[in-house]
């Protein structure tokens, strides 16, 4: 953690302002310019204009609040473009690119999943290895739609919409992608286990506190493995950004959504089962991350193959030296 | 944060290149049998030529042979040693274990006595805590010490003692003294294997091999300077013992080398499978690679990362064996004992063994509970 200043000032912030209520409402209401505008008033919005690892780290603190607005996509702009986005802007996903084509800067066709399109000024594609911006605005329509959080992922629908801007990519979206998703479910994972490890000690039955229990315990122990897996691979794969620390990053946190969020409910019993408590902010955000830019087969898939063809010998090796190896 | 992110630095990472050279030179792949991480062979004359590097008792001070270097120099080379499968047995347990429980809190002269010997890779030590009745539970130790002229008389009946029948020394757990406290009145002897009195039956592994042992004291002397710290603070010296065994790379790195030969004999062939099973071993050798890691260097700033190493204990053991079931279910062989491929000799003992990585050293169990209670839920 490079810039401890910049965390304090993040953690205290999204803490105020990304309360359990106030992420409520978001989701009520598909945006929140209170919050957005109070991150980018601090500067926290600008997160390409951060050293990638401060980047990072600051999305780590907004998986840890739920917050409810589109930072990982103010990075992925700011990256794509190498330089930051005038915002709040989005990015399109890569496994909806298909559906976009360009002609003579006149962009058509249809967006899927767009982080929060309904409420950013600027859309960033990348088609052809070029990174593509576009006005929100010009859009011929909207559909509102959500990913399993409750997070706004719309379909925008564009024809011969004139872009703004168009230059190569100045990263991979893929691996960026996933490292922004990885960043955040980190966050997500310490919270839920902090949550879940205090209310195993609060809550009694039988006569004393459920943490007392061994069958309980040992789900504690593994949201504990968890999220300390998924905290310490993602700062990791924030330092060296690399394919092979990226791919089994977002790897072990896509696995660690589905074993992590069983662990917490069971702990939580009813009492996670609602959304007026807030355990449901962190696990439905893991599961709906969990499968944004690729799952953990996805990314196994890749993983391995790139392993394998590097063959026996430079098996321990690459597990040391990752990307400066494979 | 439980486990703060930490690197190699350049020296380091040129002790790393030093291992992987020497290993490469010494035990050339093809050339030598590898065994399972920390249950591969012994070999007095290998662990010989590590201690002439400077490679055994590392973070051990100077002035008992020791070298004065880090937990993590250690790590780099411990690590190294297992992926290679190189015959670690003879010294194992003196160089993790028994090393540095005896600088710590053993005597001027035990430090002077037993020290440099384990530094030079000669003497090779056994752990005595198990018991039938205190697996687990080794408070129940029942194997008793009664003073005797001029030091201790020891009788009772150690089990699953690894390597009994090799080595030359154990750390024998005892009631020293009855408390109503039963953490109190315990203490740790250090008993040459050859003393009169002491009684050595192999009981077979699993496997068929005969590194495990029964170890029988029958009123066996041990004289008062070789009483291991003060008679009474066995507990928590044990306690601490069992730390220092836990959260290194054999924790993770048991089923490795047959993951490696899965990848030398058939890669040719992988499907979709087993890329995914590859893929996914790799990505938690790195992660857990990464939480020893912080393990090691925790230690090496002064503290004692005692919940840490549980957590990594219990995953890094439990995913040794999720990675073998793994392997068994990809591939379609009838293992053959002594059969002619790597891969299928390392499977047959994978299998074997495979039981024993969530129990050696403390039962998954066990560790769940120490890492609860760490977490601060109660």
């Amino acid at each position: 953690m490079s810039d401890w200043l910049l965390l304090d000032g993040a953690r205290r912030l999204l803490a105020d302002t990304c309360t359990h209520e106030a992420v409520q409402a978001a989701e009520a209401d598909g945006w929140s310019a209170a919050i957005w505008d109070a991150l980018s008033a601090s500067g926290y919005a600008d997160l390409a204009g951060l050293e990638l690892a401060d980047a990072l780290a600051v999305l780590t603190v907004a998986g840890e609040h739920a917050a409810p607005v589109p930072l990982a996509e103010a990075a992925l702009a700011g990256w794509l473009l190498g330089e930051s986005v005038e915002g709040p802007v989005s990015v399109v996903a890569p496994g909806a690119f298909g559906e976009l084509s360009l002609h003579d800067g006149l962009l058509s066709g249809t967006a899927r999943g767009v982080p929060w399109g309904r409420a950013i000024e600027r859309v960033v594609a990348v088609i052809d290895r070029q990174a593509v911006v576009v006005p929100a605005a010009l859009a011929t329509g909207v559909e509102r739609r959500a990913n399993l959080a409750g997070e706004p992922r719309d379909t925008l629908v564009f024809h011969r919409a004139r872009v703004e801007d168009v230059r190569p990519a100045a990263c991979d979206l893929d691996e960026r992608g996933a490292l922004t998703r990885a960043a955040l479910m980190a966050g997500a994972l310490a919270a839920m286990a902090r949550l879940t490890i205090r209310y195993a000690g609060e809550r009694r039955q039988f006569g004393r506190p459920i943490a007392a229990f061994q069958a309980v315990q040992q789900h504690l122990v593994s949201l504990a493995q968890d999220a300390s897996l998924v905290g310490l691979a993602a700062e990791h794969a924030a330092r060296s950004a690399g394919f092979f620390e990226i791919a089994a990053a977002k790897q072990l946190a896509s696995r660690a959504a589905l074993t992590a969020t069983r662990a917490a409910h069971q702990v939580h019993g009813a009492m996670g089962m609602t959304q007026e408590y807030r355990l449901h902010q962190f696990s439905r955000r893991l599961w709906a991350w969990r499968s944004e830019y690729g799952d953990e087969q996805r990314w196994a898939g890749r993983l391995g193959a790139a392993v394998a063809r590097a063959g026996a010998d430079s098996l321990y090796p690459a597990i040391t030296g990752g990307s400066a190896v494979i | 944060m439980l486990f703060e992110a930490t690197d190699l630095d350049e020296g380091e990472l040129a002790l790393q290149r030093e291992v992987r050279g020497f290993l490469a030179a010494e035990l050339p792949r093809g050339k030598f049998r590898p065994g399972l991480g920390m249950g591969a062979a012994r070999d007095r004359s290998f662990s010989a030529k590590l201690a002439a590097r400077g490679w055994i008792g590392m973070a051990l001070p100077g002035r008992y042979g020791g070298h004065d270097r880090s937990a993590v120099e250690r790590f780099v080379v411990t690590e190294e040693l297992l992926r290679w499968g190189a015959p670690v047995g003879h010294h194992w347990v003196a160089d993790r274990q028994t090393g540095p429980v005896i600088n710590r809190f053993g005597t001027e002269e035990q430090k002077q006595r037993f020290l440099p010997a384990i530094c030079r890779g000669e003497l090779s030590f056994a752990i005595g805590m198990s018991e039938p009745e205190a697996g687990s539970d080794l408070a129940a130790v029942r194997t008793r010490a009664t003073p005797a002229d001029g030091g201790w008389t020891v009788t009772g009946t150690k089990v699953w003692t690894s390597g009994a029948h090799a080595s030359d020394w154990f750390v024998v757990l005892c009631r020293s003294d009855d408390d109503e406290d039963r953490h109190k009145g315990l203490s740790q002897l250090i008993v040459d294997l050859r003393s009169d009195g002491v009684t050595i039956r192999a009981v077979p592994f699993l496997d068929g091999h005969s590194d495990f042992n029964e170890v029988s004291l029958e009123e066996v002397f041990v004289p008062e300077e070789l009483v291991l710290g003060a008679i009474g603070q066995g507990w928590a010296q044990n306690t601490s013992e069992l730390a220092f065994e836990r959260g290194g790379p054999e924790r993770w790195l048991s089923t490795y080398l047959l993951v490696e030969e899965l990848v030398r004999e058939r890669s040719d062939e992988f499907g979709e499978r087993a890329l995914l099973l590859l893929g996914d071993a790799v990505a938690r050798w790195w992660g857990l690679r990464r939480l020893s890691l912080s393990v090691a260097r925790t230690i090496d700033r002064g503290e004692a990362p005692a919940v840490q190493s549980a957590l990594v204990k219990e995953m890094g053991t439990r995913f040794e064996q999720d990675l073998l079931a793994a392997v068994q279910e990809l591939v379609d062989v009838e293992p053959v004992v002594e059969g002619d491929s790597l891969f299928e000799r390392l499977l047959v003992a994978a299998v074997l063994t495979g039981p024993s990585f969530t129990i050696r050293g403390g039962t998954n169990e066990i560790l769940r509970s120490v890492a609860a209670k760490g977490l601060g839920a109660l």
